[in-house]
Parts: C-alpha cells; structure tokens; sequence
C-alpha cells in the first residue's frame, strides 16, 4: 500500500506540476533577492550556508505543506481515511515529501553554484551527506506538522510556527557543517559532531512521526 | 497511603507551610551577607573592578593599637592570614567572624575595613568575581529556568498519557503544566536578560542557554496557538495537541542536552568554562551553602509549580464539565 499512495501523488503532481513549479520559483525568486539586494557582495562562507539553508528550509516549508493540506481541500481525505491504513499514507507521503525535498536540494545547489561566485564547496562526498540527512529530517517533520496543521484553521500562517521550533536543531547542525565543508576539504573530523546530531535527529523524528501519525489521522 | 499523602498536599496545613518556607526562603537569599577572600579584595583591586570588596575573615588575634584604629590579624575561607585594620569603635574579639566592605592599598601590607557590614552572621554567600551582589539573583533565576523544563517534560509525559488512555483529565494536566510552565519560561526569561544586561552587558546575546529558553518559549506559543486554532471536538483538540507536544520535545533534548556542551557558552557548565557554583558532578569550588539553598530554591519552585498546576487543572476541569 506504500508505493499506491506515493504513485497517486506522484501522478497528481506530474498532472498539475504545481508542488515543484511552486518550490522552484521559490527558489528562484529567493536567489534573486538575495542577488539584488546585495549585488556584489563578496559573502563569507558561514554566510553562505546561512543562505543556503534558509533558502531550503523555507522552501520545503512552502512546497510541503501541500501534502495534506490539498487532501483536506479537495476533501478526498476521508476517502484516503477509507481506503488506506494509516501507516501506509505516512510513509507514502514522507516518500514524496523526500523526493520533493531532494528536488529541492539539487535545485538549489544548482541555483546557489550558478548565481554565487563564494558558493564553493571543499568536500563534496560530505556536503552530499549533509543534504541527504537534512532532506530526511526536514521532510519527516514537515510530514507529521503538516497532517497537524491539516486539522486546524488558518492553515497556512502556522505550519512556519510550528515547524520552526522543531527544525531548529536541525537548521544549526546544518549551517555549521556546511560552513565547514566550504572551508575545509578534508571536513570529517570538523563536521562528526554535526553529522551525528543530524543522524540522531532524523532517527529520533521519523521514528516519532510514524509513531503519533495515527493519532492525528485518525477522526 | 499514596491517597493520604496526596490529601496532604491539597490540604490548607501544606499551602500556609508552601508560603511560609517561601518567605523564609525569600529572606534568606536577600539577606544574607555575601563576603569573598583576600585573594577576591587584591584581584578586584588589581583589575580595577572594585575600589571595595565584602571580605568575609575570622578574628585571630588581636593586634597593636594606634590612636584611632587597631590592627587585627585575621583568615580568611581559604586559610589566608592578613593583618586587617579596623575602627576603634568597633570591638572584636578573638574567634569573631566578620563580614566587612573591605579596601587594598599596593603600598600597604594591610587590608583596611571600611565599614563592618555585621559580626557573626548565621550564614554567609561566598564572593562570585565579576557578579557580586548581582549573584543573588542565581537563587531565583536558575529555579525559575529549571521549573520551566520540568513543567515542560511534566506536559509532555501527560501527553503520552493522554494519547494512551484518551482519559481527557491529562490533558487538562497537560495544558495546565503547559501554561503554568509558559510563565515561568517568561520569568526566567525576563531575570535572565537583566541579569545579562548587568553582568554581560546586554540582555541578549543568542548563548546556547538562551537558544533553548527562547525556543520553550517559541514551543509553549505555538502549542496554545495551535490550540486555538483546532475546529471541533475537544477530544480531537486534546489529541493533535498532545502530539505537537511530544514531537516538540525531541528539539528540546538537542538543545538542553547535547548544543550548549559543543558550542561556547557564557553560562557556567559549558564547554571550555569550568562551572563555579554548580555542576553535574555536584562538586563546589565555594562554600556549599549557595548550592544547598540554590537547591531548596529549586524544590520550593516546583512545589509552587505543582500547586499552581493543580489549581489549573481544576479550573479546567470545570470549565469542561460546565461546558458539557
């Protein structure tokens, strides 16, 4: 039952194209201002990988919070709540919600490498590590927090407020990686700390998620 | 005997005792001389911080006369003997402890008293450099910032309570150590940053510690906004509050635990600072009794704190069934 849920939104998003089209302009327009608002700025790398990781992680909050905010909308969701255990629909939709978050990365890794001159990164094998970890802990959270904010009103003002909090962890572990990986080429020893948290992390909250999913599932 | 003991602890006897242990305690952190060694009146002299230090000294023996002043010999904590120069008016005698506003001159070989600030007092605060009298404030802010943790693992541990029973009591529990908890975090917030200001010289400077204060209070925030913002169903609110709640505190354990110990900190305990009051290892550099009465402070807080849950959770209750 994983693979149907995950076909669905895979097809639903092939048809309208919309989940991607809107992260990507995101992006797009995000990159953009940063440029425009500091044109030739020579930016540090810690900076940088402020940048970087603000650009995705707002992005994911935006693309994401579809997943089933849209269920409730077009009101198929008690149709999902007829048809699937509850367990398959989570991991269906953190399987798309990771493949929209990888997208997301590749996209913004090759926006930041076109548009930013001081966007260099020493270890590539590492800084890969870093964005599959981040992509994992971003889109569990964003999974269980959108199904959260899927039962609330005001939908889309406090999925930000809710997710904030959590992702912080997250968002300090990754931004002072990254700022190594962009400084030193052989980054193992400087990153292990932030690469352990990262991995306990994403552990910790795709095991919760999955646990408490069908609490909020449920009606 | 469990039915007993809690029958104490909602009876009047236990709240007027809550109270009267609160003043005490209040009286005690306020008016207890704080008093440093030699070594605190030469090193703050020396850096210019302080012209005078509270010395805190016992009388040896007593020495030489002048015509105005008398010359004592004096020990200070460590074992340090000085000799100390005193008023005539003030008579001292042998084994006397005294707590005085105490001066140094390089050119002297003495240390000379100011102004005796009192004699044999019953308790004593060690001299922490660089916070003074402003270390007081340790007494009620560290309880107040603990209170809010435990307030915020009590919710969390109601939640899952909740969630396993449905029973809607926890999560009246829940939402009362949650909001009971909110205003400590903003206490200890608030007597944080103008111990900060004072101390560190501005009231916020994103340390580790104030990293995790500032996102209790983020998470306290959303979880009464999330709260807010559920449609129908009490039962169905309860629930995905509840489980906000516990996937909440998974950033907590990050941020209390794991961040301050690999990132620099102001705050004592962190890494590369060696802790002066109080670690984990429950050694003291000074005199014990700051940690026994910080330590109090912490159980009288989070009976205050229980006290106050508990009034909550009735209010709530009521609310509920009235509501019915």
């Amino acid at each position: 039952m994983i693979s149907p849920i995950l076909r669905k939104d895979l097809r639903i998003e092939l048809r309208s194209r919309f989940g991607v089209s809107a992260v990507v302009m995101f992006l797009l327009v995000t990159v953009t201002t940063i440029l425009f608002s500091a044109p030739g700025a020579q930016m540090s790398s810690s900076i940088m990988s402020a940048l970087f990781w603000i650009a995705l992680f707002f992005g994911a909050l935006t693309g994401l919070s579809r997943s089933f905010i849209s269920e409730e909308e077009r009101g198929t969701s008690f149709l999902l709540r007829l048809y699937a255990e509850p367990e398959d629909i989570f991991w269906g939709k953190y399987l798309f919600n990771l493949l929209l978050v990888f997208s997301l990365a590749l996209c913004a890794v090759m926006f930041f490498a076109f548009f930013f001159r001081d966007f260099v990164v020493r270890d590539i094998g590492m800084f890969a590590l870093q964005l599959v970890l981040g992509a994992i802990g971003t889109s569990s959270t964003v999974t269980i927090l959108s199904a959260l904010v899927a039962r609330a009103s005001q939908k889309g003002a406090l999925l930000p407020v809710l997710a904030l909090p959590v992702l912080l962890p997250l968002v300090i572990a990754t931004t002072d990686a990254t700022r190594i990986t962009m400084e030193v080429a052989d980054s193992w020893i400087g990153v292990r700390g932030d690469i352990l948290i990262l991995f306990s992390f994403d552990v910790a909250v795709t095991l919760v998620s999955y646990v408490l999913f069908h609490f909020i599932w449920q009606e | 005997m469990t039915n007993l003991i809690m029958k104490f602890f909602r009876s009047t006897p236990y709240h007027l005792l809550l109270g009267a242990l609160f003043a005490v305690s209040v009286f005690v952190c306020f008016a207890t001389p704080i008093g440093g060694s030699f070594n605190d009146v030469v090193t703050l002299k020396m850096n210019n911080v302080a012209n005078i230090t509270p010395l805190k000294a016992t009388i040896t023996t007593t020495g030489y006369d002048s015509v105005a002043k008398k010359f004592y010999n004096a020990k200070d904590l460590y074992g340090t003997e000085k000799r100390v120069l005193v008023d005539r008016t003030q008579d001292l005698k042998i084994g006397d402890v005294i707590v005085a506003d105490c001066s140094y001159l390089p050119s002297e070989n003495y240390f000379y008293v100011v102004r005796i600030e009192r004699i044999n007092p019953v308790i004593t605060f060690p001299l922490i450099q660089g916070l003074g009298e402003l270390g007081r404030n340790m007494l009620f802010h560290v309880p107040m910032s603990m209170v809010a943790f435990i307030a915020f693992l009590l919710a969390m541990i109601y939640s899952i309570m909740f969630l396993r029973t449905k029973n809607m009591d926890y999560d009246f529990k829940a939402r009362a150590s949650s909001a009971i908890g909110l205003m400590f975090t903003i206490l200890a917030t608030v007597t944080g940053s103008i111990w900060a200001r004072f101390s560190w010289g501005t009231f916020w400077n994103w340390d580790p510690r104030e990293t995790s204060i500032f996102i209790l209070l983020l998470i306290y925030i959303a979880y009464f906004l999330l709260r807010s913002l559920l449609e129908d169903g009490e039962e169905k609110k309860a629930r995905i509050a509840a489980v906000y709640n516990i996937i909440s505190f998974l950033p907590m354990i990050f941020l209390i635990f794991v961040l301050p110990r690999i990132t620099q900190s102001l705050h004592p305990g962190s890494s590369g600072t060696e802790a002066p009051i109080i670690n984990l290892s429950g050694k003291t550099h000074t005199d014990p009794i700051l940690t026994y009465i910080l330590w109090t402070n912490v159980l009288l807080f989070t009976l205050l704190f229980l006290w106050m849950k508990e009034l909550y959770t009735i209010v709530l209750r009521k609310e509920f069934s009235a509501n019915d």
